[in-house]
């Protein structure tokens, strides 16, 4: 099904010179230490935390209403250190979802109210359902499911969980996402 | 939309099965549609999925299938982490002392040489981040190594399943000698040139006794002894606490739990242990009816890319539904938007059909197969691929169901057939020019390999309210095959296929 057209007024997004559509009612910590390198969008009620450590993300990103991206941190004897997060390109992080992966490959779809326990490796090509919960340190490794029962199925080559096109529909997916997310018309007054 | 979301456009696979696009694949051999359930799935390779290490299959083999590094939790079945932690140590001649009462504060003992320099020493223990289950819990003392070092839980009838498994592999062994022996006795070998032990009547086995060597064939092999097993009648009673003790079901396993341990199914929890972590496989899927691969990914692990990707969406006309233009009412005339979109480098010529296209004649399949074979064994000459060739499931015939027909709407056909374009994927940075042609008028707008195309329909007149309506047609395309199977021919040829398509186009809204 084609995406419907979604409509912001132009008060409320910042569109950036590499195409970058930021609403203003986010909280973006640390901006000089968040990178978006180009056509991402960041929506209404994300959280960034980037004065915890650098955040960079790739091309043709979601970032969706509500969801949280917070830089993971490791305790040591000395106390805790952050570490820094890296989101590859046509990467989709639905609404409310609470991010604190280490690695975020590219191609990846993370549904709605997903929470990623701090230090995960999310590998290319892997989706994680609507509501799932992964413990800290959790590798989900290319074309797996992480259900929100907790277990891992699929694998390259199993259709039945994650389609065997998924870079493809992750780059169609993205990038439709991307046009139909369009500025409202000007009235014609 | 989500991404999620079930595609409401689906496609009969050439086995009968309906699916969305993105589970299907077209073999350009055949040329037909197939899915998940009509190909041959084999193991490409093994690797675990929490370290990402590629396992050989021999190796995966030995290793039962498990990681030598990575563990699961007997708990919860989440992977465990190793955690480190600094034990003081005292370094002594003597045993060491308990690390937890040797502590820094306390002061050395009187005897204690200068040499008693308490140091610290890492210490690793595994630990599970979703449940809170440590090795510890179950007493299992920690490991100087982070990885490795983990003994096995040895099973108690390990020794009783060693044998078993050795007595029933050399009974194996003995029935395929028994096998030969009875072959070769049956039919002697014929060699192209008569040699002279032939004529004198002279064996190898006969010259060797002559010769005093010992006989040249292996020792038959005997099925060791085992004692079998034995039944008992008599059970021993419950004990009596069983009765009294109160039940803590804190401490008894789950179902899931005992399963994940087959080997003694513990009952309390304290006698779970850290489980291997089993492999996962990369799989390769192969047309049945050619045996060609339609799919074969890279060997490792963290690769994505496929080396032989045939999805359906690469070749067949793929159709998105973008909406309708009016909401459903059962008997009243409709019209529903489809964008389709052409993905390979030749143009289509696309029409609607209500009932099945007369195809064109098929290829005699035993002939078709017989080619692909001849091709399959010149290419693949190695002797190792021939033992995978031979391993293989032998050919099936194709199974078709009749497709069930759910559709509930009458399609107005379209007056003429269209082309649609091919893909150029340069078309996406030019600047549009619009190419005033006469468009038929159920083409509402085109650009590039994509058309808007409006279809319009009638849904049945006795739907009810929210009933599903469905839109069925048969799409006739002209699909340019640049693969042939013959090995004179090698200009790319036009075929004329067909695929059933039905679209959920929404529930009924109002009744009339």
């Amino acid at each position: 099904m084609e995406i419907p057209d979604t409509y912001y007024s132009k008060d409320e997004y910042v569109e950036t010179a590499s195409g970058n559509k930021v609403s203003r009612h986010t909280v973006l910590c640390g901006s000089q230490n968040i990178v978006l390198n180009g056509k991402v969008i960041v929506q209404s009620g994300a959280i960034i935390r980037g004065d915890l450590a650098n955040v960079r993300t790739g091309r043709y990103c979601v970032i969706s209403k509500n969801s949280v991206i917070r830089p993971p941190y490791k305790q040591f004897s000395k106390g805790i250190a952050f570490f820094p997060m890296h989101i590859g390109d046509h990467v989709y992080i639905g609404e409310g979802a609470v991010v604190s992966a280490a690695v975020i490959g590219s191609f990846v779809y993370i549904g709605k109210n997903a929470i990623i326990g701090r230090r995960c490796t999310l590998k290319d090509c892997c989706v994680i359902e609507d509501g799932a919960v992964l413990p800290p340190e959790t590798t989900v490794s290319s074309y797996m499911r992480y259900t929100a029962k907790g277990t891992i199925e699929g694998g390259q080559g199993n259709p039945c969980f994650v389609p065997a096109a998924m870079q493809d529909e992750m780059v169609n997916y993205t990038k439709s996402f991307y046009e139909h997310f369009i500025r409202t018309p000007a009235p014609a007054s | 939309m989500s991404f999620m979301q079930p595609s409401p456009v689906k496609y009969a696979c050439s086995c009968g099965i309906v699916n969305p696009i993105n589970k299907l694949f077209f073999c350009r051999h055949c040329p037909k549609l197939r899915c998940g359930y009509c190909v041959s799935h084999e193991v490409e390779s093994h690797f675990c999925s929490n370290c990402l290490e590629n396992i050989p299959s021999s190796e995966a083999r030995h290793k039962k299938n498990c990681c030598a590094n990575c563990f699961d939790c007997p708990c919860c079945h989440h992977t465990l982490s190793a955690r480190a932690t600094t034990v003081p140590v005292v370094r002594k001649t003597e045993e060491p002392k308990d690390g937890e009462s040797a502590g820094a504060a306390t002061p050395p003992p009187a005897s204690s040489k200068p040499s008693a320099v308490p140091t610290t020493k890492k210490m690793y223990y595994l630990s599970c981040l979703s449940c809170r289950w440590t090795t510890r819990d179950v007493g299992i003392p920690d490991q100087g190594v982070a990885t490795g070092t983990w003994p096995d839980n040895e099973c108690l009838y390990q020794a009783r399943f060693n044998t078993l498994m050795e007595y029933y592999q050399s009974v194996v062994l003995q029935e395929k000698q028994e096998k030969q022996e009875f072959q070769r006795r049956k039919a002697p070998k014929a060699h192209k040139f008569p040699s002279l032990t032939d004529r004198t009547g002279l064996t190898v086995s006969l010259i060797r006794r002559q010769i005093g060597w010992s006989e040249k064939n292996v020792p038959k092999t005997k099925p060791l002894n085992i004692t079998p097993a034995e039944a008992i009648s008599e059970l021993e009673d419950l004990p009596q606490d069983i009765f009294t003790q109160p039940i803590n079901l804190r401490n008894i396993t789950t179902v899931a739990q005992r399963h994940s341990q087959p080997a003694d199914q513990p009952t309390a929890v304290g006698n779970l242990y850290p489980q291997r972590r089993s492999l996962w496989i990369k799989r390769s899927l192969r047309c049945r009816q050619c045996e060609h691969n339609l799919i074969k990914p890279e060997y490792h692990p963290t690769s994505i890319k496929y080396r032989i990707q045939l999805f359906a969406s690469y070749h067949v006309p793929e159709v998105v539904m973008v909406r309708l233009e009016h909401p459903l009412e059962a008997g009243q005339s409709n019209a529903i938007l489809l964008k389709l979109s052409n993905p390979t480098m030749y143009d289509m010529t696309i029409s609607i059909l209500d009932e099945k296209p007369t195809e064109e004649p098929q290829i005699n399949p035993d002939e078709f197969q017989a080619t692909c074979k001849i091709k399959e064994e010149a290419v693949t000459s190695s002797p190792l691929m021939k033992v995978a060739a031979l391993a293989r499931q032998t050919l099936t015939k194709e199974v078709t169901r009749e497709v069930r027909d759910v559709a509930n709407a009458k399609i107005k056909l379209l007056e003429s057939e269209f082309v649609l374009n091919q893909r150029d994927d340069s078309k996406e940075f030019d600047e549009e020019v619009q190419a005033q042609t006469e468009e038929p008028n159920f083409i509402v707008w085109r650009k590039g390999n994509k058309v808007l195309l409006r279809l319009q329909f009638t849904p049945a007149a006795e739907l009810e309210v929210n009933d599903v309506v469905t839109l069925g047609f048969f799409m006739q395309y002209t699909y340019v095959n640049t693969v042939s199977n013959t090995a004179e021919k090698k200009e790319p040829t036009t075929h004329t296929l067909s695929s059933r398509l039905f679209i959920d186009a929404g529930r009924i809204e109002k009744g009339n």
